[in-house]
């Protein structure tokens, strides 16, 4: 199984239209990745299609970067029993 | 005798939906004013009490001046207990007299008139062991008032209403400001420009086919033209608009563009161009600039409205709008399909294309699909900020009842949301 941090690149990169070997943890969805608020919208709603999780909204878009992110959602995978690849 | 307007949960409470997921039933607006103002004035009522579901009656209570889920007025008096529903100018009981309880085919109360002597016979636990009781223990007849079935038979009566309600507030001439140049068309007898009115010059007034009332403080911007029967509520701006006959614009509304036969709730805004035509829309709506909705099918077949998200139901008329519940916003080029259901809260963001006629109450309605966008608080900030620029305060109390609604209306948001997940992944 794809670890965490994988799936996050893969879902992110889908979603913003970029190749996922180019995008790092420190990449910021907005300032270096080019997420519009829409977009970041598309994000959430797919990290929980990919994941089978809900997430709190305001929790999930307050996250700003592709490791913040790999870190919020495998606490969420833990706290709703979804086992992952960490 | 005591009037005591009963609105509580039921089977038929839906059909009112979206604006009485805010509000009591009695609260929504029809001609001059609303469905219970058109009661109390009907029975001639000094002394009013209101039964609401639980979930509304702190936020109604900062709302009203009448007592609100007080088990207490229930025990003292000469009691009529009345449906909201009810018609009021066909309501024709003696509202003095023995016991009575009126039901519906169905078996609901439409009206109790409920003698002081019997009082001690009813449970007072709560008003759902009361209005049982009251069926159980007191006469029974059947009732055959005539009532509203469903919020767009307001929209559908609204014109015949007005000129019922101007009518009866028996008052006509020009007490604001009319600059000129401007046109009168129809009898002066059927216009009434309230005092602190200000009409613009080049506004056209027409009552030739119904009554024109303008409220205390509206304005009236140049190149608006009226059409009766209409009513334009206080301190209310029409913006140029092209106002047709129908209309009931509620307190501080802004409107302009193309207006046909709609209700809409006060401090809302539709300040642009675009149609809205036998819409019924809330309070705090915002319309962004070219929203236009359709009420008239393509083959003229009768419009069919899905209060539930789910099943359609047959209007009986070829013409019905939009129906748009409190706090929406719309943007700018949004399309409503004909006989659209809108929930409160909802976030719309055109596609350019109709939108579906469904769309649950605090969806983010974005890029074609229903969202959980950027969730409730979200909502409350913008509702919140919208309330603070008209000096109006968003309470906890609101917040505490908009939360219930986002619960309940949960299930059916939760499978909009889904579908818009499949049709994200298919794209």
């Amino acid at each position: 199984m794809a670890t965490v941090e994988e799936r996050v690149k893969e879902v992110t990169a889908q979603v913003l239209k970029l190749d996922s070997d180019q995008i790092k943890l420190d990449d910021s969805f907005t300032a270096d990745l080019g997420a519009e608020s829409v977009q970041s919208i598309e994000l959430v709603a797919m990290f929980e299609e990919e994941f089978g999780i809900e997430m709190d909204e305001d929790a999930a878009l307050s996250v700003e970067t592709v490791g913040k992110a790999v870190d919020f959602i495998t606490q969420v995978c833990a706290e709703q029993g979804v086992d992952v690849e960490e | 005798m005591k009037l005591i307007l009963l609105d509580i949960t039921n089977d038929t409470r839906c059909n009112f939906y979206p604006l009485a997921l805010g509000r009591p039933i009695w609260e929504l607006r029809c001609g001059f004013n609303s469905l219970g103002d058109k009661l109390i004035a009907k029975i001639g009522a000094k002394d009013v009490a209101c039964f609401v579901p639980d979930y509304m009656a702190d936020s109604y209570r900062t709302k009203t001046k009448y007592p609100v889920n007080d088990l207490t007025v229930l025990q003292v008096n000469d009691l009529l207990i009345l449906n909201p529903c009810i018609k009021a100018e066909s309501f024709d009981v003696a509202v003095s007299g023995p016991s009575e309880v009126g039901l519906d085919e169905q078996g609901n109360v439409m009206y109790a008139r409920i003698a002081k002597d019997d009082t001690g016979k009813l449970s007072t636990d709560n008003i759902e062991a009361f209005i049982a009781d009251v069926k159980a223990k007191l006469p029974n007849v059947k009732s055959a008032l005539p009532r509203w079935q469903y919020i767009w038979d307001l929209i559908l009566n609204n014109a015949e209403q007005i000129s019922t309600d101007f009518s009866a507030a028996g008052q006509h001439g020009i007490e604001g400001t009319v600059e000129q140049p401007n046109a009168i068309r129809g009898s002066k007898k059927d216009i009434y420009i309230a005092p602190g009115v200000m009409v613009h010059p080049m506004v056209v007034i027409d009552a030739e086919h119904g009554p024109v009332y303008i409220d205390n403080d509206a304005e009236i911007h140049p190149f608006t033209r009226i059409e009766g029967p209409c009513y334009v509520g206080k301190q209310a701006i029409m913006l140029g608009a092209k106002c047709r006959e129908g209309n009931s614009i509620g307190p501080l509304c802004r409107i302009g563009g193309e207006v046909e036969e709609s209700i809409i709730h006060g401090h809302s805004n539709k300040y642009h161009d675009g149609f809205l035509g036998h819409a019924y829309v809330g309070e705090w709506v915002n319309l962004g600039a070219f929203t236009t909705n359709s009420d008239l099918k393509n083959d003229y077949s009768n419009v069919s409205v899905m209060m539930d998200g789910r099943h359609a139901i047959d209007t009986g008329s070829v013409k019905v709008g939009s129906l748009i519940g409190d706090h929406v916003k719309t943007s700018i080029g949004t399309l409503f399909n004909t006989g659209s259901y809108v929930g409160p809260m909802a976030l719309i963001m055109g596609t350019g294309k109709p939108l579906p006629k469904y769309i649950p109450a605090f969806a983010w309605f974005i890029e074609g699909i229903v969202t959980k966008g950027f969730g409730k608080r979200k909502l409350y900030e913008t509702a919140k900020m919208a309330m603070s620029r008209r000096k109006s305060q968003w309470t906890q109390t609101e917040q505490d009842m908009w939360d219930a609604v986002f619960e309940m209306t949960a299930p059916i948001r939760k499978q909009a949301v889904k579908k818009g997940r499949r049709a994200m992944l298919t794209r």
